[in-house]
């Protein structure tokens, strides 16, 4: 691998049990696939004072008893492991696709949207308005089939449990990227789909936000209780290197979901699929139309 | 069974948290001062990690319908047993009947009511921990409401005994002003040199806007460096493409207001962190209440390191005074 | 003439005399009292406690103004006992 990108690699701790690891201050897959090869390195070797391995966007996160493991010489295992990864592009990863069904320009989003329109950077327009604008859309369904059209890869999960931080499989120059609210709102309805920066999320539960408002999405992304099939493992669902196709949906389909929810009958459309890095950095649109015929079996 | 009369402000079930699910964006919640949470267990001869009450501010009144022991430590907030003052950091014999209830805040911010046997309610993701944002753990998910109903366990070791003193040194004393040791790190370089110095010399006020999540100060504001925003971070200054969070760090949203995340905390987003507050001073911080007066101190790793060990050698002095004191009588 | 008690919050936070903006005041000075009246709000932790006056009497004055922070302990309005 090039020596560029190892030298821009930061060490930080973070207090005396966590140690931070940014490999690279701008979002891109290479910083995203190279975390994710680091931290399932790491997770191989089981070492003993190790307490969370929490892979990230472009950078990741270890949590240590440091009386166990100091963090001084777990950041010399962490340099050795980076330095070793002259495969990394082609290592295969086992992902999962998922239908992710979406309510664009839905009630609840836009309620809570226009409630905090004094928190934004544009006041007068909608957050679909203002993030087709600023993105050189000729209009916000260009922006929601661009969302379509495309899936995103989870490339982290966090700021409170199952929220997925999804980047699209797409050249940067097709790559959708707004800001944050000028001030957080302190209300977001729960499952609404939104975007920050260069990441579509899902907030799991209601609570405060900060990112562009577009729509809900219609099935739970945490289930508590653990009542529906798909949490019976775990009460998150997604995890770092899904593959989501956020696919828009009518307000029929968003009410039939919700009903086959409260039954307990409702399952996510998922498919497996293995690829390496290299298959999706050479070129993202192929690889995209490739998850799409594999997630819906060519019946597109 | 325990019998919720009144429930104080914010009383929630913790022990030492949920541990190992941080990368699925789930905090590890637990006790905010672990010293009092652990002081607490061990008086009443529990295990160090057995479930407490843990109550802010206003302490709840509880009605104990059998014979136990119980301990309260932390905060100053004076207990009383069926009207009559007792001492924190001191097990303390109660009767079917008795009630247990509180005088208002002298110092400090929290209290343990430790239960000999422990607070028996389900185990969710390893702990019994509450995490009131998603409603996981503890009792029903949420904070203690007037009418709850909440069972014990079994007790691992008898109760230290009731003649107990922990000496001075042992028991946390807590003012209005603290010093909270951090160390320097993350993404301290989006700050300017200047506001990197002016982090510390501020005495930074805590604000109303403190709880389990975060504690958020007031100050003066501190400024980032000016740069072409990077792909993906967002357009303030003061974003970074969205990473993680350690426990203990501090964000300061557009220099305006330092947020210091504690236990029930977001994982991860788009703000550059600056520092981490150090293990063992996280203890301290849950002793911090609104108004008090804050001021961070640089500290290494080795230092921050060296306090852990500095901690557990005064539980090994508990422990000691415990069995001395039970051999003794 | 009884002697003026003092009423505390048992909390710090922000001090309010009214349940919400749109709403009046709970009581004005000279106004009387009951013991156990809500005199004010303390929101502190994004909880709100009630301030109880703990006799009843007339609210001779209030110690701190609406919207004051205010610490734990500290005396927010005057009752004279009747």
């Amino acid at each position: 691998m090039s020596a560029e990108t190892k030298t821009q690699t930061r060490y930080e701790y973070g207090g005396d049990e966590f140690v931070f690891v940014e490999l690279s201050e701008s979002m891109t897959l290479e910083a995203m696939f190279k975390g994710m090869a680091i931290t399932n390195k790491l997770a191989e070797q089981n070492r003993e004072g190790i307490i969370d391995i929490c892979p990230g966007n472009a950078s990741y996160m270890i949590r240590v008893d440091p009386e166990v493991l100091h963090p001084d010489e777990l950041i010399s295992v962490l340099k050795e492991i980076e330095a070793s990864l002259t495969d990394y592009e082609e290592t295969t990863i086992h992902s999962r696709l998922v239908d992710v069904p979406i309510l664009f320009e839905d009630p609840w989003t836009y309620e809570a949207l226009m409630k905090f329109r004094v928190n934004h950077q544009d006041p007068d327009s909608t957050d679909l308005e203002y993030s087709a604008r600023i993105n050189d859309f000729e209009s916000k369904e260009e922006l929601i089939q661009n969302i379509n059209d495309f899936p995103f890869l989870v490339s982290m999960v966090g700021f409170v449990p199952g929220l997925p931080f999804s980047f699209q499989l797409t050249s940067q120059e097709k790559q959708i990227e707004v800001p944050k609210y000028v001030r957080p709102r302190t209300f977001t309805p729960e499952r609404a789909f939104g975007f920050g920066g260069a990441f579509a999320v899902i907030y799991p539960v209601q609570g405060a936000g900060g990112y562009q408002l577009y729509g809900t999405a219609a099935a739970p992304i945490l289930d508590v209780e653990q009542k529906l099939e798909d949490f019976k493992e775990s009460m998150v669902y997604f995890r770092q290197s899904d593959i989501l196709r956020y696919r828009s949906i009518s307000m029929d389909e968003y009410e039939r979901i919700r009903k086959e929810v409260e039954e307990g009958a409702f399952r996510y459309r998922t498919r497996e699929m293995s690829f390496t890095p290299k298959d999706v950095m050479k070129n993202p649109e192929e690889f995209a139309s490739k998850v799409m015929r594999r997630l819906y079996d060519d019946q597109r | 069974m325990i019998n919720v009369k009144e429930p104080g402000l914010m009383t929630t079930v913790q022990d030492n948290g949920r541990n190992g699910y941080y990368s699925f964006g789930m905090p590890p919640s637990g006790a905010m001062d672990k010293y009092s949470f652990i002081v607490a267990n061990l008086l009443v001869g529990n295990d160090e990690n057995a479930a407490v009450l843990e109550a802010t501010y206003l302490g709840p009144t509880l009605e104990f319908d059998c014979e136990t022991t119980i301990a309260v430590t932390g905060g100053e907030i004076p207990p009383k047993l069926n009207g009559e003052p007792f001492g924190l950091w001191k097990p303390v014999h109660v009767e079917k009947g008795d009630v247990l209830s509180f005088n208002f805040v002298k110092s400090g911010t929290r209290v343990y009511i430790a239960v000999a046997g422990g607070i028996d309610v389900p185990i969710k993701m390893g702990s019994r921990s509450t995490y009131t944002l998603c409603g996981i753990g503890g009792f029903e998910g949420r904070a203690l409401q007037k009418g709850d109903l909440l069972k014990t366990g079994e007790a691992s070791n008898p109760p230290a005994s009731t003649e107990i003193t922990l000496s001075e040194e042992l028991i946390p004393k807590y003012g209005n002003r603290h010093e909270i040791r951090v160390i320097m790190g993350l993404c301290s370089y989006r700050l300017t040199e200047e506001s990197k110095k002016k982090f510390f010399d501020i005495e930074w006020t805590v604000t109303p806007d403190a709880n389990r999540v975060g504690y958020r100060f007031k100050g003066e504001p501190l400024e980032f460096v000016e740069r072409e925003q990077p792909f993906g971070a967002g357009s303030d200054p003061s974003n970074v493409t969205d990473l993680g969070y350690p426990i203990g760090s501090i964000q300061i949203p557009a220099g305006i207001e330092p947020i210091a995340l504690l236990n029930d905390a977001v994982t991860g987003g788009g703000y550059a962190t600056i520092a981490t507050i150090i293990s063992i001073d996280l203890f301290k911080m849950g002793q911090i209440k609104s108004n008090d007066k804050v001021k961070f101190i640089e500290v290494s790793l080795d230092e921050a390191i060296e306090a852990r060990k500095e901690l557990n050698g005064k539980l090994d002095k508990v422990k000691e005074t415990i069995k001395t004191v039970s051999i003794g009588g | 003439m009884a002697e003026k008690i003092p009423v505390v919050s048992p909390i710090p936070g922000v001090f309010y005399r009214r349940e919400s903006p749109d709403k009046d005041v709970y009581v004005n000075e000279g106004d009387e009292v009951k013991e156990g009246d809500v005199i004010g709000l303390v929101e502190v932790m994004k909880n709100f406690h009630e301030v109880t006056s703990t006799e009843s009497g007339v609210v001779v004055s209030f110690s701190v103004e609406n919207e004051a922070i205010i610490e734990a302990g500290q005396k927010v309005a005057i009752i004279e006992p009747k």
